[in-house]
């Protein structure tokens, strides 16, 4: 399966779409250890995004997530900003001049957005933040031949549910100390709906790599 | 440029807009530039702070104070964004004490290093003294 | 060393504004000075240490000034904080 423009609109439109729907409860989450705005910011940065793209033309996947990653910057404020904005720059920097790709240098862009977070955020896996979903989806991706859509969205979940037990160590939850425990990372949250929102899109192909 | 710069960064244009006043007023030849709040709302954004900075920037620097954790992710970013980042310093104090100690010490034609000093030395204010 | 004991008549004490222009101009002086307020001895170049105290309208200070221009410095902060306004 390829993946080329129109995919990747459609991945960043469904993201969109379970952000909304998800809105209050990104908020909740966010409110039980953090400042209780990640809901709102996402659903404001990525309805700001979703407008830009499908009013866009573009000509390549690059300057496609360069868009959305200038706007999540400039339109979502707080930490989720910078990190999701880095995030689109460096996978925009990795498929820049791509029309379409196969999901293998689909999985390598999304590996340097990994790396762009961990240094933007300076967190790593066990922190209790969007690392602890990133990391393990793209290791299990890098390592898979084929990309199994369930098997996707099960592993992001799980990855999600384990934030909940693990004492933040960055960002405003970091504060929290140990009255973070119990409750699930909103990064992690929005992550998981992100690589659900992939795993939609390439069930409509079988993924091999 | 005679003086060092400052930027001053938080999640309320309102906190940012009126120590901008009150170091005016203490010193009023030391440029002093905000970033606060993303359209309206509590949050900062990159952008912002980005041109705060182009708009106070020269070679004698920029010292970038700010209120709360993510303001430093898009301050880091924004210096990232700009050509022309040396001699810019986030400094790591208190965004009110921190900004008044650092302009007094800017208004006295201090380097960079030295107005970073005093804004990071107002960690160690001990404001009542009984 | 010169030593003056001297009460404060600036309109609210030594607060921001005046505590900011107070510390620039004696930075301008050479001598060594400080001030004693109660038995709390403080540098009177260092706003920090300057911030840390509060002189009141009305208080009364002792000003220490060492150094070859210590006449002129002891003068400057004996008008300025006598000056009953901002100088």
């Amino acid at each position: 399966m390829t993946f080329d423009v129109e995919q990747a609109k459609k991945w960043i439109i469904t993201f969109n779409d379970k952000i909304q729907e998800n809105k209050e409860y990104l908020t909740e989450l966010d409110q039980a250890i953090g400042d209780g705005d990640h809901g709102l910011n996402m659903a404001r940065g990525f309805q700001e995004t979703v407008k830009k793209i499908t009013e866009g033309k573009y000509d390549d996947l690059g300057s496609l997530f360069k868009d959305v990653g200038m706007t999540l910057i400039a339109k979502v404020g707080g930490a989720s900003g910078p990190l999701y904005g880095t995030a689109f720059m460096k996978a925009s920097l990795a498929l820049k001049g791509k029309k379409e790709v196969d999901i293998k240098a689909l999985v390598e862009a999304l590996a340097a957005s990994l790396d762009g977070l961990k240094v933007r955020g300076k967190a790593q896996v066990g922190d209790k933040t969007m690392i602890d979903v990133w990391e393990p989806v793209i290791e299990y991706m890098k390592n898979h031949e084929t990309i199994h859509s369930k098997e996707l969205t099960d592993l992001s979940k799980e990855k999600m549910d384990d934030t909940k037990e693990l004492e933040a160590k960055k960002g405003r939850a970091a504060y929290l100390g140990k009255r973070s425990i119990g409750h699930i990372d909103p990064g992690a949250a929005s992550s998981y709906l992100l690589f659900a929102s992939l795993a939609e899109l390439l069930e409509e192909g079988e993924v091999a790599q | 440029m005679k003086y060092v710069s400052l930027v001053l960064i938080s999640h309320s244009y309102e906190i940012v807009s009126g120590l901008k006043k009150l170091l005016n007023q203490v010193q009023p030849e030391v440029s002093v530039a905000i970033a606060g709040g993303v359209e309206g709302d509590i949050g900062t954004n990159a952008l912002d702070i980005k041109e705060a900075i182009e708009s106070v920037y020269s070679e004698k620097g920029v010292v970038v104070l700010f209120d709360l954790g993510s303001a430093l992710i898009n301050a880091e970013m924004a210096i990232e964004m700009l050509e022309n980042n040396e001699n810019i310093i986030i400094a790591d104090a208190p965004l009110v004490e921190g900004a008044y100690a650092a302009v007094v010490e800017a208004g006295l034609g201090s380097s960079i290093e030295e107005v970073v000093r005093a804004g990071e030395s107002a960690k160690e204010l001990v404001k009542i003294n009984d | 060393m010169i030593e003056k004991e001297i009460t404060v008549t600036i309109e609210n004490g030594l607060h921001a504004r005046p505590a900011a222009d107070f510390v620039k101009k004696v930075n301008q002086y050479k001598s060594k000075v400080e001030l004693m307020i109660g038995d709390r001895r403080i540098n009177a170049k260092s706003i920090l240490q300057l911030m840390s105290v509060a002189i009141m309208e009305g208080q009364t200070i002792k000003v220490m000034t060492d150094g070859e221009d210590e006449k002129d410095a002891l003068a400057f902060i004996d008008s300025f904080l006598q000056s009953g306004k901002e100088s």
